[in-house]
């Protein structure tokens, strides 16, 4: 057995370090999905829906993720769907994830002055046409940095995947069977941390970048 | 025309409109005056159905308004409408705030609502501001703007919401100038205003509200020169 770091350990934390980005962009869009609906919904006048949904996201955001990886994993094998641990993984990140961007939805919604949309009406527009003209745009803009800040900490919660035992593994797990065998967890782990920060910076610059093009036209001040 | 039958409004147990009846005719430019809180400004959105009214009938060109199956989308495209606080959407600029409704709502082609957008920014002296976003603008350019979209949509009517209480008094008259030129051109206006001076010369008729009720109605100049009600001499007395 070889106790040095290897190529192939490398090419294994790339590997990682793309499952990792996987799961974070295909969650974090799926759960953006589900958390729009939910945050959206609870913006209607029923509150029924709203405390129905309301009791959804409480409970998603007071349970431990690592609890909810377990929970829901197990509860689909006894229902006899087992999954494997990957989907499993992958479907329990969405939904938790839904949970916070369901607020940051509402919070998007609410954040537009309600004289704005009576103005959208008022010129003949449907409740559609202002939600999706008027609402969205302005809502997006004011929320946006806060919704960034859920994908990043998404990010980092995908290596909690690893207690499951998913495979292949994430960039975390990956640097864990590394460390086992050479016994280098300082170095392996710096390394890890700079990958996670690559990715991380990456999307920090490229949704900034975006940001920065509304400030320039100076839409958003006020 | 619109005509306003025994209108009841009320916000949780507080009645705001205590049976309002008016009829506006069509090229007449008719003024609300009143304190604060006697139920102008929400009179203003029962017309156009931004508020439902609890009983009474609101009745447009012959429609009514509060009825279960009037399309109230379609009829807002006939009641512009004009709010005290700015409201100009903020991610588009000044063309694109006006011809985003002909677009969507009545479906134009990009190209002409920019020609349609550009001639009525000309129209409230706003030439120069075609590609400015609202936040660049001032308070009163915003009002025109908001004044310009509302046009566009070729409305019958135009409901007016104290359109000058939030601006600074030296913007106040270029605001004023716009609607005078409007009524002028003989557009169908409802005003809730505080401007008396303004509303004795550009009104055709004044109404005085007081405590959800309109205590008095009648031709601008004499109205407001020689009110007959004690509450509008009073009212008048205070702010003149």
């Amino acid at each position: 057995m070889d106790y040095s770091f290897t190529s192939n350990d490398f090419w294994l934390m790339v590997r990682g370090a793309g499952i990792t980005f996987v799961l974070t962009i295909v969650s974090g869009f799926l759960g953006t999905l589900l958390g729009f609906i939910v945050g959206w919904a609870r913006t209607a006048p029923s509150r029924i829906v709203y405390h129905l949904l309301g009791a959804y996201i409480d409970v998603i955001r007071s349970v431990p993720l690592l609890i909810q990886f377990v929970l829901f994993n197990s509860f689909m094998a006894i229902a006899g769907h087992p999954m494997d641990p990957f989907t499993s993984g992958l479907i329990t990140l969405s939904i938790y994830i839904s949970g916070y961007v369901s607020e940051v939805v509402k919070a998007g919604i609410e954040s537009v002055p309600g004289v704005v949309r009576k103005a959208a009406r008022g010129l003949g527009m449907t409740y559609l046409q202002d939600f999706f003209y008027i609402v969205i745009p302005i809502g997006m803009r004011s929320v946006f940095p806060a919704w960034t800040g859920l994908m990043l900490g998404l990010m980092k919660d995908t290596s909690l995947i690893a207690v499951l035992g998913a495979t292949p593994p994430e960039l975390l797990r990956a640097s864990q069977i590394i460390i086992n065998r050479i016994q280098e967890p300082l170095a392996i782990l710096l390394g890890a941390g700079l990958f996670y920060f690559i990715m991380c910076y990456s999307i920090t610059v490229m949704t900034s970048r975006y940001e920065n093009s509304w400030q320039q036209k100076r839409e958003v001040i006020r | 025309m619109i005509e306003i039958r025994d209108v009841h409004k009320s916000f949780d147990n507080l009645e705001v409109l205590k049976g309002i009846d008016l009829t506006v005719n069509n090229g007449e430019v008719v003024c609300l005056i009143g304190a604060s809180g006697s139920g102008k400004s929400t009179l203003l959105l029962c017309i156009n159905a931004l508020e439902p009214i609890d009983s009474g009938r609101v009745i447009v060109d012959g429609t009514d308004v509060h009825a279960k199956d009037t399309d109230q989308d379609k009829l807002r495209r006939k009641l512009g409408i004009v709010f005290q606080q700015f409201n100009a959407f903020p991610h588009l600029t000044a063309r694109q705030n006006v011809a985003l409704a002909p677009r969507k709502v009545l479906k134009m082609s990009r190209a002409d609502a920019d020609i349609l957008a550009e001639e009525y920014l000309v129209k409230v002296g706003l030439e120069d501001k075609f590609d400015t976003y609202p936040a660049q603008l001032s308070g009163g350019q915003q009002q025109r703007l908001a004044i310009a979209r509302a046009l566009a949509m070729k409305p019958d009517y135009l409901l007016l919401d104290e359109i000058t209480s939030a601006l600074d008094p030296e913007l106040v008259g270029e605001v004023l100038d716009t609607l005078r030129m409007l009524a002028g051109e003989g557009l169908t206006m409802i005003a809730v205003t505080h401007e008396i001076p303004f509303a004795r010369e550009v009104a055709d008729r004044v109404a005085f509200f007081h405590e959800g009720k309109i205590h008095e109605v009648g031709l601008a100049r004499e109205l407001i020169n020689n009110p007959q009600q004690p509450r509008t001499k009073e009212f008048l007395g205070k702010i003149l």
